[in-house]
């Protein structure tokens, strides 16, 4: 299970990891378009910003496009053996917890929560913020908030075992080299996201 | 059969034979010779290159026959390389 979950590059064959992601990536599109969220960012999901089928099928391909290739540099930079369909398939398929956070918005709870939470937090109630915030609104925000943050957090194991089996890295330099990749990708999806 | 000792339990250097013996007509033969590169390493590894020569060195029957990725056991090939390096270095 631990492997399933957490290292599914060490066991599955590429063409089944592809197959995987490329169905979860259609899925993360179209759930993203449905529900009205964005992924505006290399690791970004945003609520409340309803896009059309294709920019939402564009934000991902940017997505995927800049981690795909920032990661793939890193990886080469480790170890010229690397093959670019390993990194393709680490993506793909790290991608796949972030494509659970629109599910977290059914319902409209957070949405909901967090317009009370601005409005409770105006200019108006700058006197009186503790009142006006229900607490109810927050509950549903922390636990919104966590559930996120495990998702990003399994996402990024994710890439990050995908891109240690890749490379065969060992050591600490690995880890600097992939997190500098992972903030340049994250540069890079935004800016071409708002050109 | 027993596993080949490749290490000095007390202090870790590597073993040499001193003796070798014919199990038919009891000669003994007495020296020092090196164990081969490939009988110094673990026994895991030994049998890696073993299965790798019968699937004709094709990395991707390994990943099969072995249930694992390609880029997995192609890693596992890497390090028995190094480590067959750092032994003819040594």
């Amino acid at each position: 299970m631990k492997t399933l979950l957490f290292k599914p590059f060490e066991k599955y064959q590429e063409k089944q990891l592809l197959i995987v992601g490329i169905a979860a990536t259609i899925m993360g599109v179209s759930l993203a378009h449905i529900l009205g969220g964005r992924f505006d960012g290399a690791l970004d999901f945003h609520l409340g910003n309803p896009v059309s089928i294709q920019q939402s099928l564009l934000d991902s391909s940017i997505n995927i496009f800049c981690l795909i290739s920032l990661l793939f540099l890193a990886a080469k930079y480790l170890n010229k053996k690397t093959r670019i369909i390993d990194l393709v398939t680490t993506v793909l398929i790290a991608r796949i917890p972030l494509y659970f956070l629109p599910l977290l918005t059914i319902g409209g709870a957070v949405e909901k929560a967090t317009n009370n939470l601005l409005k409770g937090i105006g200019p108006e109630n700058i006197g009186n913020i503790q009142g006006n915030i229900p607490t109810e609104s927050l509950m549903i925000i922390m636990v919104f908030v966590i559930a996120s943050l495990l998702l990003l957090v399994w996402s990024i194991a994710l890439m990050y075992n995908g891109y240690k089996i890749a490379t065969n890295a060992k050591g600490n330099k690995p880890i600097l080299i992939f997190v500098l990749a992972l903030l340049l990708a994250e540069i890079m999806s935004k800016t071409l996201l708002f050109l | 059969m027993n596993k080949l000792p490749i290490q000095c339990p007390s202090c870790e250097s590597p073993l040499v034979v001193s003796k070798l013996s014919c199990n038919q007509c009891d000669t003994e033969i007495a020296g020092n010779f090196t164990l081969p590169v490939l009988l110094q390493l673990p026994v895991e590894d030994q049998s890696f290159i073993f299965e790798f020569i019968l699937s004709s060195g094709s990395l991707k029957k390994m990943a099969l026959k072995m249930k694992k990725s390609y880029p997995t056991v192609r890693n596992k090939l890497d390090d028995i390389i190094e480590h067959i390096n750092s032994l003819k270095i040594t």
